[in-house]
């Protein structure tokens, strides 16, 4: 095929056909051109039917030179392994993307000592996303665009214009071969043998002693279907990237809070996450008591729309229910192309509001109750006669290395509160109060004594919960994946192209069959793009119609594989 | 009896009736020459009914598949032990659609192996039917799993030809270099086969003989606010350990041939904490596989290949040939569809994105990249024959990488607990 | 056809090289679409500790040290000193100083800005929108952006008053 044309040859046929500069076999009555070919008794290259490929020339330019550089199978089965191979690499230590949170530069190095440190160092850390992989990637699409075109235009034009009457040598070097005598008159036999030919789908064209029978031909473009599926494949997934086609975030959603989809007008709440867990009796004997396995991850989620007041963060949105859907693992919330998947969850309780009471702890008389929210809090609540001004407040409550009391995460996990109280019995400038709402940090951090040092012996104000329905927490969060791939549709239409065209082009066959009848002797030369032995079995199974025994090991003319 | 218990009994009975099945199909083969019939009549005969017991047994594996389907409420694909005996089901399936293609009997000395093997390493792994965790519960587990299933196992019968073909064409009496090289590599394939045979013996035999080591290491991990958990990991070694994990400690020994101790402690770049066991598996693996390979060329007396050479004396080459393309270009659209498309539109609805390049479809992507270039070689360079096999054997070691190894070396989100 | 091939060919290689240059190039220089030192400074708006919002662009012509900053993360408190030392120094010279705080309700930041004593401007991102779109992991992160809205330098960790000088220094001289 990558033979070099010689630079004087001769491509006119000596049936009088003007072939193109490449071509193998002439295009009219298929007789072999170059001469070495023409004496040789080999079988017959019929790839492509012999044709020239588009780009072969005698004197190629520069443009020319890159065109066939992608035009070459040889290249693109070179790229396919580099591919192979460098997918392999990236296989070997866990890529970047699959962590949320490391710094990469000193990550390798930690966890997998030198060799780590060479492979980050290498840029294998983030193989699929280096300019080495993506290259070939499109040099791929290159490779088909271009090795397509070259070939698919010449192969059209060869099948549509076949001759019905072929040069003896075409025939006799096939790789299915049969030449034997026959009595009748050849356009009689030819008529005869049209019959059976036709009932096994084959389509027949007679030219006096000679015949053409062909089915399955749509088999040759399952080839350059795949191709143009890869191709519109990896055209979407090149269009993924563009800015508005695609968004993917991962998003922690407080159970009964509605929170902002961030770049969206979009608000996700979370009614309610469930997790539950297989029963002892679910689970197969050798597990129970020793293995946990999950059953379900449900988010029961509301999504929500602004319709105004958004951009604004001076005022509250309005928003506008679109969409509700219990989010499992494979059942995403889907809305307008937005998409929310179950990726996690953490079931550590998160305070979000108390209602403590004011109580005199000498007469247990309770002066009034109010809502202290942990963000964003009121700062002042009347009881009673009391007032109560917030002055400072630790989501997180610690000390720092002076001694000052600090929060050291912006997360409620230890919220201490600081009040200043006034109203009867207490001095004029008021009492200071310090309050935990959790009971564990109330005795860790000794509440008690902090207040009796602010308000001295005689202090009798306390503020205390006086029910569990005055405490509001949310009882877990869920982790969300919230994406949009507007390219989607397209990456589905490519693939469904690749497999129809990997359908056609493996699980039929184009054969075709020619044979002419000269002065009593029959010639056939028959050809298939693959599964010989089943088309030899057909040709015995036609011939057997007529009258004529053949064995199918007969018929092989040698190399009649694939 | 329980739906369960009538599951893995026919599953045994299948078992049994392949390996019958494999014996029939060497006598078919082996016994032309000595049975006093023509040749071909008494293949053609013999052929017929180890055909006939393979097809029931092929039967009995459906009959196991469907009973445990129903049984367990979910598809029997969803741990190592499902999918293995669900892959040796699709193998014999492949095997019989080529089969009543090409009529080959031959072929059935071939693949019935693989399938027999294959269950057998299925066997290793835990065999109790688990309850399905969330991100399993999906239809796309009936489509992928079986699909991507099938399309290997075309490949694998693929294997089986390009193998035969190999055994066939080489020439085995020269002394000339190329041929002394292919005769080498066939040699080496054929161990590595035997590596595995060798694995599969130690495994039952130490635990038929109920073998287990205990070594413990504890594990220090900090977390970020300077606070250090300390947990203690154990590892439990069905095989006598030649090799301790890396910077353990022995909790329980059983002592093995006066062996009480372990030989010497795994590198430490093997740190995963089952690291060692699994390095510890691999040499007992070759161990025996050594053993089994020594004693064969004890009573054979010459190489292996050569040894099974004579076996496809008469058969076709180029027939082979053909069978290992046939295969292969039946399997390639399956496995497309199966393993990639599938795959992709699964991990769409999990997890929002179609191609994540975790190591499992990273794996299988090579698969299938390995395979469109045999098919251009083929189709458009004109790779046939020995190359042509050559490929096809290298095919099917990547398939066997992407199922198993993947598993054994990378974790990545696919893998199934309890591999061994 | 036969004429038409050079041209054609010509057509698709350019596409290739197009399509292929921009799928190369967004691998490499797209990165994570976090700004870098040279990029446009992602626009957000916030709203102001003075109950207004405010936007990067209202700063437009000016050069901006924009301060993500937590009452919970020390060097974050440390560094406040030097932040107003400098904002007093520089003010008036076409330099602004704007801190953001990342996830804490309004009264923790009252609080702490009375706490520290600081009069520069202070903006709160609860949802942390900018600090997504900044790309911030650890606090403090400052960026100098210049007085044309791109990303001058970028400090993470916590600044001293001489580095902020000479920074902001290079900062109005360009």
């Amino acid at each position: 095929m990558s033979s070099k044309a010689p630079l004087f040859t001769n491509t006119k046929c000596e049936c009088g056909h003007q072939n193109p500069v490449g071509t193998v076999l002439c295009e009219a009555c298929g007789k072999p051109l170059e001469e070495k070919e023409a004496e040789s008794s080999e079988n017959l290259e019929m790839r492509y039917d012999g044709v020239a490929r588009r780009s072969q020339r005698v004197n190629p330019g520069i443009i020319d030179r890159v065109w066939n550089f992608f035009s070459s199978v040889k290249i693109a089965v070179y790229l396919i392994v580099l591919t192979l191979l460098g997918s392999m690499l990236g296989t070997i230590l866990p890529q970047e993307s699959t962590f949320l949170n490391i710094d990469a530069s000193t990550y390798y190095k930690q966890e997998y000592g030198t060799a780590g440190d060479i492979y980050y160092k290498l840029g294998l850390s983030h193989t699929y996303e280096s300019w080495w992989f993506v290259t070939l990637l499109v040099m791929i699409g290159a490779s088909l665009v271009i090795c397509s075109l070259d070939r698919v235009l010449p192969l059209y034009k060869a099948l549509t214009r076949q001759k019905i009457r072929k040069h003896r040598q075409f025939l006799t070097r096939q790789k299915v071969v049969l030449v034997t005598e026959v009595q009748d008159d050849p356009e009689t036999w030819v008529e005869r043998v049209a019959g059976p030919l036709k009932k096994r789908g084959y389509r027949v064209k007679t030219d006096g002693g000679a015949l053409l029978a062909e089915k399955h031909r749509f088999s040759r473009w399952g080839p350059y279907v795949i191709h143009i599926g890869l191709i519109i494949f990896l055209l979407a997934v090149l269009a993924r990237g563009l800015p508005g086609l695609n968004m993917d975030q991962h998003l922690a959603f407080p159970q009964g809070e509605i929170t902002q989809i961030p770049d969206t007008t979009f608000y996700l709440e979370n009614k309610k996450f469930i997790v539950e867990f297989y029963t002892e009796e679910e689970m197969p004997e050798e597990f129970r008591g020793k293995k946990v396995l999950p059953k379900l991850y449900e988010t029961q989620a509301v999504l929500y729309e602004c319709t105004a007041d958004c951009g604004d963060p001076s005022k509250k949105p309005q928003l506008n229910e679109v969409a509700s859907h219990d989010i499992r693992v494979n059942s995403p919330l889907s809305y307008k192309g937005l998409k929310a998947y179950q990726f996690d969850y953490d079931l550590t309780p998160v305070l979000r509001s108390v209602q403590p009471e004011l109580k005199d702890s000498r007469t247990g008389e309770v002066y009034g109750k109010f809502k202290l929210t942990m963000k964003n809090p009121e700062r002042s609540f009347e009881a009673g006669p009391y007032t109560v001004t917030l002055k400072e407040k630790y989501m997180d409550f610690g000390l720092s290395d002076e001694g000052q009391p600090v929060s050291v995460s912006p997360y409620p996990n230890a919220p201490a509160f600081l009040f200043l109280i006034t109203g009867p019995d207490l001095p004029a400038e008021g009492q200071q109060y310090f309050y935990f709402p959790k009971q564990v940090d109330k005795t860790k951090f000794q509440q008690t004594a902090i207040n009796d040092k602010l308000g001295g012996g005689s202090r009798f104000l306390e503020l205390e919960v006086g029910d569990m329905k005055d405490v509001d927490f949310s009882e877990s969060t869920t982790y969300l994946n919230v994406r949009v791939d507007r390219a989607m549709p397209f990456i589905w239409v490519g693939a469904a192209i690749v497999m129809l065209g990997l359908v056609l082009g493996f699980y039929w066959q184009h054969r075709r069959v020619w044979l002419t009848v000269d002065d009593g002797v029959l010639t056939l030369g028959g050809h298939t793009n693959k599964n010989w032995f089943g088309f030899r079995r057909e040709i015995v199974g036609v011939l057997g119609k007529v009258d004529m025994a053949v064995d199918e090991k007969t018929l092989d003319n040698g190399g009649g594989l694939a | 009896m329980s739906l369960l218990d009538f599951s893995s009994d026919i599953f045994i009975a299948a078992f049994f009736l392949y390996s019958g099945a494999f014996m029939l199909y060497t006598i078919a083969i082996m016994g032309r020459k000595w049975s006093g019939r023509k040749p071909e009549e008494h293949t053609a005969r013999w052929g017929k009914i180890a055909f006939a017991a393979s097809s029931i047994g092929l039967l009995c594996h459906l009959a196991y598949f469907i009973t445990r389907w129903m049984g367990s409420g979910h598809i029997p694909v969803s741990n190592m032990y499902e999918f293995m005996t669900f892959l040796s089901m699709m193998v014999m399936v492949a095997f019989t659609v080529i089969f009543a293609i090409y009529r080959k009997i031959i072929l059935g000395l071939f693949a019935v192996p693989i399938s027999i093997i294959l269950m057998a390493y299925a066997a290793v792994f835990p065999q109790e039917v688990q309850p399905l965790i969330p991100s399993l519960k999906s239809i796309y587990l009936n489509i992928h799993v079986t699909l991507a299933a099938l399309g290997e196992s075309f490949f694998a019968v693929g294997f089986a030809a390009g193998l035969m073909y190999l055994l066939r064409t080489v020439n085995f009496g020269s002394k000339d270099k190329n041929d002394r090289k292919q005769q080498r590599l066939v040699e080496f394939t054929l161990f590595s086969i035997i590596v595995i045979l060798g694995f599969l013996v130690s495994v039952f035999a130490f635990r038929g003989a109920g073998y287990e080591s205990v070594f413990v290491r504890p594990n220090v991990t900090i977390d970020s606010p300077g606070q250090e958990n300390s947990t203690i990991e154990k590892v439990s070694y069905k095989m006598p350990p030649i090799v301790a994990p890396y910077d353990s400690e022995i909790e329980s020994f059983q002592s093995f041939l006066g062996m009480d101790k372990p030989l010497f402690e795994a590198p430490s770049w093997m740190n995963g904490v089952n690291a060692g066991r699994k390095f510890n598996t691999v040499i007992w693996s070759l161990i025996s596989g050594l053993l089994l390979y020594g004693l064969i060329r004890l009573i054979v007396r010459k190489p292996l290949g050569e040894a099974i050479h004579p076996v496809l004396d008469g058969i076709d080459a180029d027939d082979l040939d053909e069978i290992t393309y046939r295969a292969i270009a039946i399997g390639f659209p399956i496995f497309t569809l199966g393993a990639l498309i599938f795959a992709m539109i699964w991990a769409q609805v999990a997890w929002g994105r179609f191609w994540g390049w975790d190591p499992k479809e990273v794996w299988a992507l090579v698969t299938w990249l390995f395979y469109s270039a045999y098919l251009h070689l083929r189709l458009a360079r004109g790779w046939q024959g020995r190359k042509s096999a050559w490929l096809a054997v290298l095919g099917f070691l990547v398939v066997m990488f992407t199922l198993v190894g993947v598993n054994l070396v990378i974790a990545g989100l696919h893998s199934y607990a309890g591999t061994d | 056809m036969g004429k038409a091939r050079k041209p054609v060919q010509i057509i698709i290689l350019f596409l290739i090289v197009l399509l292929g240059g921009y799928a190369i190039g967004s691998s490499v220089f797209g990165g994570d679409g976090k700004p870098k030192e040279g990029s446009t400074a992602p626009s957000f708006e916030l709203l102001g500790l003075d109950g207004k919002s405010h936007t990067l662009d209202e700063y437009k012509g000016k050069a901006v040290v924009l301060n993500f900053w937590g009452s919970w993360c020390a060097p974050c408190v440390k560094e406040m000193p030097a932040l107003q030392a400098q904002w007093e120094k520089w003010k008036d010279e076409g330099v602004v100083v704007v801190g953001v705080n990342v996830g804490e309700d309004q009264m923790t930041v009252e609080n702490f800005v009375k706490l520290v004593d600081i009069n520069f401007p202070i903006v709160m991102d609860p949802g942390r929108d900018a600090v997504r779109s900044y790309g911030i992991s650890p606090m403090p992160t400052t960026f100098f952006i210049n007085a044309r809205g791109k990303v001058d330098s970028i400090h993470i960790g916590q600044l001293d008053l001489s580095t902020l000088d000479t920074q902001i220094g290079k900062l109005v001289k360009r």
